[in-house]
């Protein structure tokens, strides 16, 4: 039994989600305390229970502390099984985190699982299901992660309603994960998923990121898509050869067009001030695949609190090699040799 | 253990925002199965049959943002929502045909929908424990937050809150204090007797009877409950209070139930009477032993039903008086005697208390001391102390064997204020202390000499050490055992005077052998009293 100090580090949902990924994949049992110990309401909230009941749900888990506020989980895991399965996530929750938790376990099947998510798609606490297609994914494929995925339907907070399909196919063998530089910019958009909200909130997002970066009608997308609720996401993508990164900005009660364009313009000049080919947010995504594969290495723009965190849990659950090494003032190389 | 909300459609609230915009309000009910620290599984939502369209939006948005709560719908009768009575009847109807399962799952009862009658009763309901639960409340976001908003709830179990408690116990002090006249009594039972009360006071309106010997202060305490009940807004009317033992033949009637005009000679004018006195207020019936058995049988009535007779009257009045009783008396005996009504009797000592005497607790001779120097001097606006031996010297003698209290309180105070009257610039002197012992000592030689006079004189029978030690009751009992033996020509027949009823009981008597028994106890033979 493995003992994961969940205050640790970032101290919240992430540390517990990839303690159960690397126990599932690995098989090895783990404890979970002192759970978001700390913060204001301690233990386990419902969307942290989601991604446990999901990922018991896959392996045939044992597992004791599956409350609300439970500071403690032990995490026992059984045979990872193949199939279709259907998470009802809710509002509250975000289906995205549940597929970051439980698709490497999948993929080291020998059969693809077909999986069914309903709930939250574009709630801004969370990668967006864009995000997961459009940057995750296909570094993912590198990995040799197969995923197919598909969305019927977007789900916006609070409202919900989201509805989404990944198909998750058997891990390839791949090469060493290597990642250190972007290459050309092939293409770069700026899009904004919209519903429920009158239409000139999208126009002014879409003005007012040209005021700054200038892009070519085609370059900019509308999309009013149909939801349950109101909802808006601003999405400022960048496609060069080795890499496609993706910038969110989410619309919200309050917050004014103008400014939910200049949050997502921020993230995009700051990673253009760096020569680094991984954001912020994917680097911390890439390390549990990586380890789980041959390792590598890759450059990002920031050490952050969630990355430095994924990679004590790795530590402790898996006999690796990681270091991170700074380069320049947004620039950090980080290796992992398994 | 699964969580079960019960909660009224919030047919305002929930219905917030046209049905396009209801996702940028906040509605109650359903941001309470959004929130990411509670997860409802089931939702018990109570819907009249007018709102069945509502209803189902506000299911169908739950059950889209939390798949984990499955609700039920139930249609209930609103169509009267502010009328209390409808609403609290259809609730308690709801309540009474739910099958709760208390040990497998919890509740919550939600207030924040329905009207404020409907969550007075939805309040009462589960206070009452008929919905066996806690309260949930919601509460919005704060302004342009994206949140669900908040959730608080609430125990009803009171005892649960520190501040709250704390706060009880204090009034609950403050009312025991008050109940003893703001004196620190050491003795433990007095003060048990005292915390009892005073929840007796407070919750139940019920008759009180205060026993105890003449001056352990029942008419205080009596007047006390009535403070600490008119403080508690229990009662509104006014205290009356009527010492039975003044109240004698036609008069009696008529000064307890009034009487019309005319009613007898001399009545020339209506008189209400006492009980119509305390209507809404308190009736304390002093010396209650000695009300004449027609006036018993009135009072009782006047009790059960509220009601009575006037005198001359055809008509009879009512009055809705407190009862507290009190006596001095052995009213159990007076029952058997027939002096007493029985049924007067088991209606009027709901709450018995028993009035220890000043002897019985004399740890409370000082306390009481301080008390009444104080009271005497607020009452004459003066100074009034004792000097350090003064006050040792009075306070070993109310602790000596000589210090009998007969009157008990009563005595306590006429002494302090011959004490305090008697002080030149306040100050109470030994001198003073000296001059009050004798007075209480000639006072109290007095009373006994008084009581022991009826029976014999028993000094020629036994030894005065053994008289000191023995209390005024078996000083009378063993006059009697002297009495009946000399008048009996043999140890069986004084035991046949003596045992005259319980004799009868027995299968076989030995009297004599009884007689000898408790002779020996004294030392002393049958033969010995004949000769003396």
């Amino acid at each position: 039994m493995i003992i994961i100090d969940g205050s640790k580090g970032e101290g919240g949902g992430q540390i517990f989600r990839s303690s159960l990924t690397l126990a599932m994949c690995l098989g090895k049992s783990v404890r979970i305390e002192n759970i978001r110990a700390g913060r204001k309401k301690p233990g386990l909230l419902r969307q942290h229970l989601t991604c446990l009941k999901a990922a018991q749900a896959i392996c045939a888990a044992d597992v004791s502390g599956a409350d609300l506020g439970s500071q403690e989980v032990i995490f026992i895991p059984g045979a990872l099984k193949p199939g279709e399965y259907h998470f009802a996530v809710g509002s509250a929750g975000s289906t995205t985190l549940v597929f970051q938790t439980i698709f490497p376990a999948l993929a080291m099947l020998d059969e693809s699982s077909e999986l069914l998510f309903e709930g939250g798609t574009h709630n801004g606490m969370a990668p967006s299901y864009d995000f997961i297609r459009e940057c995750f994914l296909p570094r993912m494929q590198n990995l040799g992660y197969c995923v197919d995925v598909d969305i019927e339907a977007y789900g916006f907070y609070p409202a919900g309603g989201g509805r989404w399909r990944a198909r998750i196919h058997p891990k390839q063998d791949a090469p060493v994960f290597d990642l250190l530089e972007r290459g050309v910019v092939l293409s770069q958009s700026a899009v904004v998923t919209q519903a429920k909200i009158p239409a000139h909130v999208a126009r002014r997002e879409l003005a007012c990121i040209g005021r700054d970066w200038p892009l070519a009608p085609e370059q900019q997308h509308l999309r009013f898509v149909e939801s349950r609720g109101p909802g808006n996401i601003l999405s400022l993508r960048l496609q060069m050869q080795n890499i496609s990164e993706v910038f969110e900005s989410i619309g919200e009660r309050g917050v004014s067009a103008e400014r939910v364009a200049q949050n997502a313009m921020i993230q995009v000049q700051q990673y253009l001030a760096s020569e680094a080919p991984v954001g912020e947010y994917l680097a911390d995504q890439l390390l549990i695949p990586m380890a789980l594969s041959q390792g590598g290495c890759f450059r990002t723009t920031a050490k952050s609190e969630h990355l430095v965190t994924n990679i004590a849990v790795i530590r402790q659950l898996m006999d690796v090699d990681i270091s991170i090494e700074k380069l320049g003032s947004a620039d950090y190389l980080v290796s992992l040799a398994v | 253990m699964k969580t079960v909300v019960i909660s009224i459609l919030g047919t305002a609230l929930d219905r917030r925002g046209s049905k396009r915009n209801r996702w940028s309000k906040w509605r109650p009910t359903i941001s309470m199965c959004q929130q990411e620290d509670l997860i409802i599984d089931r939702l018990e939502l109570l819907i009249d049959a007018r709102s069945q369209s509502l209803a189902d939006i506000v299911t169908e948005d739950i059950q889209e943002t939390s798949p984990e709560t499955e609700v039920r719908q139930h249609i209930v009768d609103f169509t009267q929502p502010w009328d209390f009575e409808s609403v609290y009847s259809t609730l308690l109807d709801f309540s009474r045909s739910y099958n709760f399962k208390p040990d497998r799952e919890n509740y919550l009862i939600h207030i924040t929908t329905g009207t404020h009658v409907a969550q007075i009763c939805l309040y009462l309901l589960t206070e009452t424990r008929h919905l066996p639960g806690k309260l949930i409340q919601t509460s919005p976001p704060s302004k342009d937050s994206n949140s669900t908003g908040e959730y608080q709830l609430i125990d009803l179990d009171l005892s649960k809150y520190d501040q709250i408690a704390s706060r009880f116990k204090k009034e609950h002090e403050e009312g025991t204090t008050y109940l003893k006249g703001g004196i620190n009594t050491l003795n433990a039972t007095f003060n048990r007797m005292i915390e009892h009360l005073e929840q007796v006071s407070i919750r139940s309106e019920e008759p009180i009877l205060l026993m105890g010997p003449t001056g352990a202060g029942k008419s205080q305490l009596a007047q006390r409950v009535y403070q600490l009940r008119k403080h508690r807004g229990k009662l509104m009317g006014e205290l009356v209070t009527v010492n039975c033992a003044t109240l004698r033949g036609e008069s009696a009637m008529s000064a307890l139930f009034g009487h019309k005009k005319g009613a007898f000679t001399g009545a020339n004018h209506e008189r209400p009477g006492l009980l119509s006195q305390a209507n809404g207020g308190l009736l304390f019936l002093d010396e209650i032993g000695e009300l004449g058995l027609d006036e018993q049988a009135m009072l009782l009535r006047a009790i059960e039903d509220k009601q009575f007779l006037p005198l001359g009257a055809d008509k009879e009045v009512s009055s809705d008086f407190q009862l507290i009783s009190g006596t001095n008396r052995d009213l159990l005996e007076a029952v058997n005697k027939g002096h007493f009504r029985e049924d007067l009797l088991t209606r009027i000592d709901l709450w018995t208390y028993t009035l220890p005497s000043l002897r019985e607790r004399i740890e409370d001779l000082a306390p009481n001391i301080d008390y009444e120097i104080e009271k005497y001097a607020k009452k004459t606006n003066s100074q009034i102390s004792f000097n350090k031996t003064a006050r040792e010297k009075y306070l070993s003698f109310g602790h000596s064997q000589q210090g009998i209290w007969s009157g008990n309180f009563r005595d306590l105070n006429a002494s302090i204020t011959r004490m305090a009257t008697l002080t030149n610039g306040g100050r109470i002197t030994s001198d003073i202390v000296d001059e009050e012992i004798v007075r209480l000592v000639n006072k109290w030689s007095q009373s006994i000499g008084k009581n022991s006079s009826p029976s014999l004189d028993i000094t020629k029978y036994l030894n005065k050490n053994t008289i000191e030690q023995m209390d005024y009751y078996e000083q009378a009992c063993f006059s009697v055992i002297i009495e009946s033996c000399k008048k009996a020509n043999s140890m069986a027949e004084a035991g046949r005077i003596l045992f005259d009823k319980s004799r009868e009981t027995k299968a076989s008597n030995n009297d004599s052998h009884r007689v000898k028994q408790i002779l020996t106890k004294y030392g002393i033979s049958f033969a010995q009293i004949k000769n003396i």
